[in-house]
């Protein structure tokens, strides 16, 4: 009797089990067919400010069967965390997913975990971004898995009153000649930074793990070969711009700053440092940075067309499709749309994000004045980044890049900028740490 | 009459009823017993099976985890036994870590212990709108940690910092918060103390109202000073539940996780270019979500666990040494009085025999004197005591 009852309660449940089952069974089954006519929700995750809501809109209302539910998330770091979690977990990830250049190498991991795209015709519009962006989302077996969004070509940041009171020239262009324009070395650019701390007393960078990351990331090879190979203990190449940097912070270039912080901005507005590493999003944070430390355009920040070592990229992002999702073509079709050379325009006016569109690149809505150019001295940033942008190699990143970029020379370059550690011991340490920290 | 009325069910009467009449009292009977016997079970099965789930569960499969080389990203590799283990009791980093966690959690528990006692015994005067005192105490708690943190990161900012530019005026050399050990352990410690005093204050001031007055009266009496009766009745008065604050004090600083995390939020390595502060459940983190050694970080999670449970041990030790120390001096008080009592008892009935008549002979003596045996007397009291 008992176990009867016991088993017939067991038997509801399973019942219910099972149908619960077959009812998500056939909603997945359903949605398969997906014809276009079909209401659809696609869902986004981006962080930071891709500025792409206003297309979202525009895309709904082209496309009526298809609702788009969007998240955003705060910051790149944190948008990693929530992709990772997702992606171990096998679970939650969105139709199209945002990936930043910085952890493209942990994407790259898993990348057939993602949509190839050329399956939805990546191939044939593949000429309309810059090359190396393209070659930056192909993965190991030639598949593209990403759409280029914004891109983050260097230009070089500088303070026009505190060059001209060191009696360096302050205008762009001759700041541009100064270090070298188009042939411009990292030698020149700490020959000059010598000599304007030795006339002012004051630093000339803010800090050296920014410098350091643009020395490595505009190499053909970084912290690995093409091949795949890990490429840094011996690596003479490193090890000279190792040497460099270490002279620079021992000359009182760097200022020191904690990175991120710049103590909520006042450090650009005190005259701590008169250069600054700007790829063309960063533009935005220097702008952020100087009016939360009270100061404004008459603080003298400007942009030259100019970057030491030749051209360098930091950052920027893709548009993916996980290969969860249920509506690939879709999401495809939107991702392709939001990259395309009119949304990237219209990305670069709400957010600045400049375009990895060459069309877009030298559309009016990008060249011309906004907010950002009246508080660079009216600098033509949409035309310096273009050409900032030229002659950017697409370096391999090994799986490990960022550990090795953060934590392997994160302390290492920190050393130097507190005196506590000469080049060469510094350099060992952050071998030691490699070591340590990656495995082979 | 009644007697025959009660056994029809289990006396075999010659009634022609067939078999299921019988049977279903019977089956009510055996409900009835199985109620008594298992409901109970099923009244507490919530509580079981929701910590299977969230507790239990995830603790063998981090360990399942931690027995194999796991990448965050491509999945379990291959099974590599307790090597995890031991490649992280070799890693200089986990024994930094953990050398972090305890220098923090010394710097925090041992002063805001102390401060919480003090507070709770002012608290526990005759104070004026005790209530408004009370509440200014928890109230720090009451702020989230991370504005805690936020607030104090920028208190101890190293060249924008209100710490250093106080130090500044007052002529000294800024102090490297965020770069240096101590003085970033200090920093952490600080933020910990800020929040947690009050909480600490408050539980502890609950024990020592509960303290009886009269013990506190009557040592007044006897003259004893303020300090005197703080230390002699309060203290010993709120021991178990002083262990208990630093029980739970432990077991959270152990876990300290939020301030070191966002102390320097935009550092590359969470806990400070050097690690300078990172405690083991930030590098915890770190490995799993940094590095992508999942297996790693289950088996740092594990080792973890095993410190907080030979914590929770020593807890347990620690508690009952000082319940069975208290136990053995109440014991030693008690017998003390008894034995004077026995001797003033022993004086009267001497005296009473000593009348003649007064006294029946009975069985009454024969105990006392059995009990003034002083090789026994102890030991039975004892006994008792232990009982």
């Amino acid at each position: 009797m008992k176990l009867s009852r016991r088993t017939r309660v067991a038997a509801a449940v399973a019942g219910a089990a099972s149908i619960a089952l077959l009812a998500t069974a056939c909603s997945t089954g359903g949605g398969e067919e997906g014809s276009s006519d079909e209401p659809i929700t696609l869902t986004v995750t981006t962080f930071g400010t891709q500025g792409l809501d206003d297309l979202y809109a525009q895309y709904e209302a082209d496309n009526p069967n298809i609702t788009i539910k969007a998240t955003n998330i705060d910051t790149g770091g944190n948008a990693l965390t929530d992709w990772q979690t997702k992606q171990a977990a096998g679970a939650g990830l969105p139709d199209v997913q945002a990936v930043e250049e910085g952890w493209l190498s942990k994407v790259m991991q898993v990348s057939d975990s993602f949509t190839d795209l050329s399956e939805y015709g990546a191939e044939d519009t593949a000429d309309q971004w810059v090359d190396w962006k393209v070659k930056q989302a192909t993965d190991a077996d030639g598949r593209i898995i990403g759409y280029g969004t914004d891109i983050g070509p260097e230009g070089l940041c500088f303070n026009g009153a505190l060059f001209e009171a060191a009696g360096l020239p302050s205008d762009r262009e001759g700041v541009a000649a100064l270090f070298g324009g188009e042939d411009a070395t990292w030698e020149k650019f700490f020959e000059v930074g010598k000599e304007y701390t030795d006339k002012t007393g004051k630093a000339f960078y803010d800090q050296s793990g920014f410098v350091w990351n643009s020395m490595v990331n505009q190499l053909p090879e970084g912290y690995y070969t093409a091949d795949g190979e890990l490429n840094v203990e011996g690596n003479k190449e490193l090890e000279a711009r190792w040497a460099l940097l270490a002279e620079g912070a021992a000359n009182g270039l760097s200022s020191a700053q904690t990175q991120w912080d710049w103590g909520g901005g006042k450090a650009f507005t005190d005259g701590s440092f008169a250069t600054f590493v700007c790829p063309g999003w960063m533009l935005g944070v220097v702008k952020g940075q100087v009016e939360a430390g009270g100061g404004d355009a008459s603080t003298g920040w400007d942009f030259a067309d100019v970057f030491p070592g030749g051209a360098a990229n930091w950052g920027g992002a893709f548009l993916t499709v996980p290969t969860t999702s249920k509506h690939p073509a879709e999401a495809a079709d939107l991702a392709a749309f939001l990259t395309n050379a009119q949304s990237q325009v219209a990305s670069f006016q709400a957010a600045g994000a400049f375009p990895s569109n060459i069309e877009a690149q030298s559309d009016a809505g990008v060249t011309g004045e906004s907010d950002l150019t009246a508080f660079f001295n009216d600098a033509p940033i949409g035309e310096i980044l273009a050409a900032r942008a030229e002659g950017v190699v697409a370096q391999y990143k090994g799986p490990d890049d960022s550990v090795i970029q953060e934590q392997v020379f994160g302390p290492s370059v920190q050393e130097l900028d507190s005196g506590k550690a000469d080049g060469p011991t510094a350099w060992q340490h952050a071998i030691d740490l490699l070591n340590e920290l990656v495995s082979e | 009459m009644t007697s025959t009325l009660t056994p029809s069910a289990e006396t075999p009467t010659p009634t022609p009823r067939p078999a299921p009449a019988k049977q279903r009292p019977e089956f009510r009977r055996k409900l009835s017993r199985f109620d008594v016997k298992y409901s109970p079970y099923f009244y507490v099965a919530p509580f079981f099976v929701l910590f299977g789930l969230v507790g239990l569960f995830p603790l063998v499969y981090t360990f399942v985890v931690s027995l194999n080389d796991w990448n965050l990203l491509t999945g379990p590799g291959e099974w590599v036994g307790l090597e995890n283990f031991t490649t992280e009791l070799s890693s200089p980093l986990f024994w930094n870590s953990l050398f972090n966690t305890f220098s923090i959690f010394l710097l925090s528990a041992v002063p805001q212990l102390i401060a919480a006692v003090i507070i709770a015994a002012v608290l526990d005067q005759n104070l004026r709108a005790k209530t408004f005192w009370r509440l200014s105490v928890i109230l720090p708690y009451i702020v989230t940690p991370v504005a805690v943190t936020l607030i104090f990161s920028n208190i101890f900012g190293e060249k924008y910092g209100l710490v250093n530019n106080m130090l500044d005026v007052i002529g000294l050399d800024p102090v490297m918060w965020k770069t240096e050990t101590l003085p970033s352990h200090i920093a952490i410690a600080t933020m910990v103390n800020w929040r947690w005093t009050g909480y600490n204050a408050l539980i502890l001031l609950a024990a020592m109202q509960a303290v009886p007055r009269d013990v506190h009266e009557s040592a007044a009496l006897d003259g004893a000073g303020a300090a005197r009766r703080f230390f002699s009745i309060t203290i010993p008065s709120i021991r178990p539940t002083l262990i208990f604050v630093i029980i739970t004090a432990t077991i959270g600083g152990l876990q300290i996780f939020t301030e070191p995390k966002l102390f320097n939020a935009t550092s590359s390595i969470p806990g400070g270019p050097q690690r300078q502060y990172q405690t083991t459940v930030l590098y915890l983190w770190d490995l799993a979500f940094n590095r992508q050694e999942f297996g790693r970080a289950s088996a740092v999670a594990w080792i973890l666990f095993l410190i907080i449970v030979a914590f929770g041990l020593l807890n347990f030790w620690l508690s009952r040494r000082i319940a069975s120390s208290e136990a053995r001096s109440i014991k030693k008080r008690s017998s003390k009085r008894l034995a004077r009592y026995r001797t003033q008892r022993e004086a009267e009935i001497d005296t009473l025999v000593a009348v003649p008549g007064a006294f029946a002979p009975g069985e009454t003596p024969i105990p006392l004197e059995r009990d003034d045996d002083p090789d026994d007397r102890p030991g039975t009291t004892d006994k008792e005591g232990a009982r």
